[in-house]
């Protein structure tokens, strides 16, 4: 687990994204609305959020990944450098290719079914670091990647096609090409929710190991607060578009946190828990794009007053380790 | 447990095998040798991963697919051996939910008109009027509005569309529900409103429960007993806090440790 305690001076954000919104290119409506948030150098960060809460709008779009939508506001900065807000997905897809790496949803849609194994992780290499190194090189290169990650006899799957894998199998290829660059920071959004237990806990492990031994700093999004909780150091909660919460993932279930995580973390069966420690949230999930006018878990909320619907958001512009966005105050250090 | 009582779902040494291709000998086995014992007001758990032939089990019990080996009784009896009958009785005495509710909806019905279609089946004594008003109280029961009766499916979000499945299935009155994975498609939040319906509805109708889920935590909360299943057999059966907290078998060891 990632440690909370800040280091020496010299760590400063490898991402730093302050107020950002994302709107849809089809109507402007704003999706995710003031995102304040930091990731530092080889730190292990979660999002959480049930579906529709603009979890992977937000990344993709933060990626240059998400065509139909893009950033209306704020500011966005990678290592020390200030990305541009106009033009923003073609300064972000630069970066995709080099430093950041991106583990999509699906492992079953994001290789080519129809080129070898091999050849898919050899031409990132390529792509990332050209072709000093010759075909056989690269090749060797390749195969080490690959039993990086876990692939037994990468030798052999090296000439095998993606449909000879299982789902696991192929989102640790999905990995390794993601890998290929030696990025500073590995984005995985849902690596594993199409895998089985088993196989679930290898990947996040294998990412933790990964992020430990290369300094790769990742930032993993899931809707399972609790394998987040047992993976990352901090976590960033999202609820309709809001960010309602960052948070130590050892505070949560300790500590007092946003009523919206503590609400979350009672209603997920653990270990430890007993039918009697199960509390359901009343009432269905707002989607994305509540705005910033009043919070949207308002409807939901145990604790609420009449100001919750009515207060701006606050914001964690101040760019804080930990925030709340209660106006209760609820969950503040 | 059913002690000395006739279990109510009884299969033994049941297998069942796909044809790899169509007109050669070699077969996979989907099943095999499943002996499965449970009894009336149990609530049974089903646990394991994908393709470990969980659903396949769920879908023998409730005679919507066949099997090639071993025996099937219900309620003591063969269900090879039923007549047109007993086959009638038997859907309106099991029920089954499944994972994804919108599936199982007609979509052009409204959902009144859904759950008052299985009354029609299976409760002839009902006249219309009963019927209306037998629907919306089950309506009432699983947590719906008054007004939801007159929407279409589509109206309504996964948590409310697998209530109104669940209304569905214990509109006949079933003895054995049967639930397919009722959870995995939703939301955290609306999992544990589902789970504490369940929950309600075991505690008031004392309905025997087969609950298939690979979600181990699920399981330990809801079920007495549970049969774990690995690759089409079953590898660990025994009471749900015993297995969960002491298994004996390896793959069931493995799998708890993997869980978050």
């Amino acid at each position: 687990m990632a440690s909370l305690a800040p280091t020496n001076a010299d760590d400063r954000p490898l991402l730093e994204i302050r107020d950002v919104s994302v709107a849809l290119r089809n109507g402007n409506r704003t999706m995710v609305a003031g995102v304040s948030l930091s990731v530092r150098p080889r730190e292990v960060f979660g999002i959480v959020g049930e579906s529709g809460s603009g979890k992977t709008l937000l990344t993709r779009t933060l990626l240059g990944l998400q065509d139909d939508a893009y950033v209306a506001g704020g500011s966005v900065r990678f290592n020390g450098q200030s990305l541009p807000i106009d033009g923003y997905g073609t300064q972000a897809r630069k970066l995709l290719g080099h430093s950041i790496g991106f583990v999509p949803q699906d492992p079953f849609a994001s290789l080519n079914p129809s080129m070898r194994i091999g050849k898919q992780i050899t031409e990132a290499i390529y792509l990332a670091k050209g072709w000093p190194m010759g075909a056989e090189r690269t090749r060797d290169a390749a195969i080490s990647l690959m039993a990086e990650v876990g692939i037994p006899e990468p030798a052999l799957a090296f000439n095998q096609f993606p449909d000879q894998f299982s789902g696991g199998m192929r989102q640790r290829m999905v990995f390794a090409i993601a890998l290929a660059q030696d990025p500073k920071l590995l984005v995985a959004d849902e690596p594993t929710t199409a895998l089985d237990a088993i196989t679930q806990r290898r990947v996040i492990e294998l990412i933790l190991d990964r992020s430990r031994k290369h300094d790769l700093a990742v930032i993993l999004i899931s809707h399972n607060l609790e394998l987040l909780r047992q993976s990352v150091g901090r976590i960033a909660v999202l609820y309709g578009g809001q960010l309602l919460n960052i948070v130590a993932s050892s505070d949560i279930g300790h500590r007092m946190v946003h009523p919206y995580t503590e609400a979350l973390f009672d209603c997920i069966p653990t270990r430890e828990k007993t039918l009697a420690d199960i509390r359901s949230i009343p009432g269905e999930p707002v989607g994305a794009g509540f705005g910033l006018r009043g919070c949207a878990f308002a409807s939901r909320c145990p604790y609420v007053v009449t100001a919750c619907t009515t207060a701006d958001l606050p914001r964690n512009s101040a760019m804080a380790p930990s925030f709340s966005a209660c106006i209760l105050g609820r969950g503040a250090s | 447990m059913a002690g000395v009582d006739i279990p109510m779902v009884e299969l033994r040494g049941v297998a069942k095998s796909f044809a790899r291709r169509l007109f050669v000998q070699n077969r996979s086995f989907a099943l095999r040798d499943i002996n499965i014992a449970i009894g009336r007001g149990e609530v049974v758990g089903i646990l394991g991963e994908s393709g470990s032939g969980k659903s396949t089990v769920a879908n023998i019990i409730t005679c919507l697919t066949g099997y090639d080996g071993g025996t099937y009784r219900f309620k003591g009896r063969d269900i090879a051996a039923y007549t047109r009958k007993e086959r009638f009785a038997f859907k309106s005495d099991v029920q089954i939910v499944f994972q994804d509710p919108y599936g199982s909806l007609n979509p052009r019905a409204t959902v009144r008109g859904s759950v008052m279609e299985s009354l029609l089946l299976h409760r002839r004594d009902l006249g219309r009027a009963q019927r209306i008003e037998r629907a919306n109280a089950l309506l009432e029961e699983v947590g719906l509005s008054a007004d939801a009766g007159e929407r279409y499916p589509h109206e309504f979000s996964g948590g409310q569309r697998q209530r109104i499945a669940i209304a569905r299935a214990i509109a006949v009155e079933p003895e054995l529900l049967v639930l397919d994975e009722p959870l995995s498609s939703l939301d955290v939040s609306i999992q544990a409103q589902i789970l504490e319906l369940f929950v309600r509805m075991i505690r008031e109708r004392g309905l025997t429960i087969v609950f298939i889920s690979h979600d181990v935590n699920v399981v330990r909360l809801l079920c007495d007993r549970v049969y774990v299943m690995n690759q089409g057999a079953v590898v660990e059966e025994g009471f749900a806090r015993d297995v969960l907290s002491h298994p004996q078998n390896e793959y069931t060891a493995r799998l708890l440790d993997a869980v978050y």
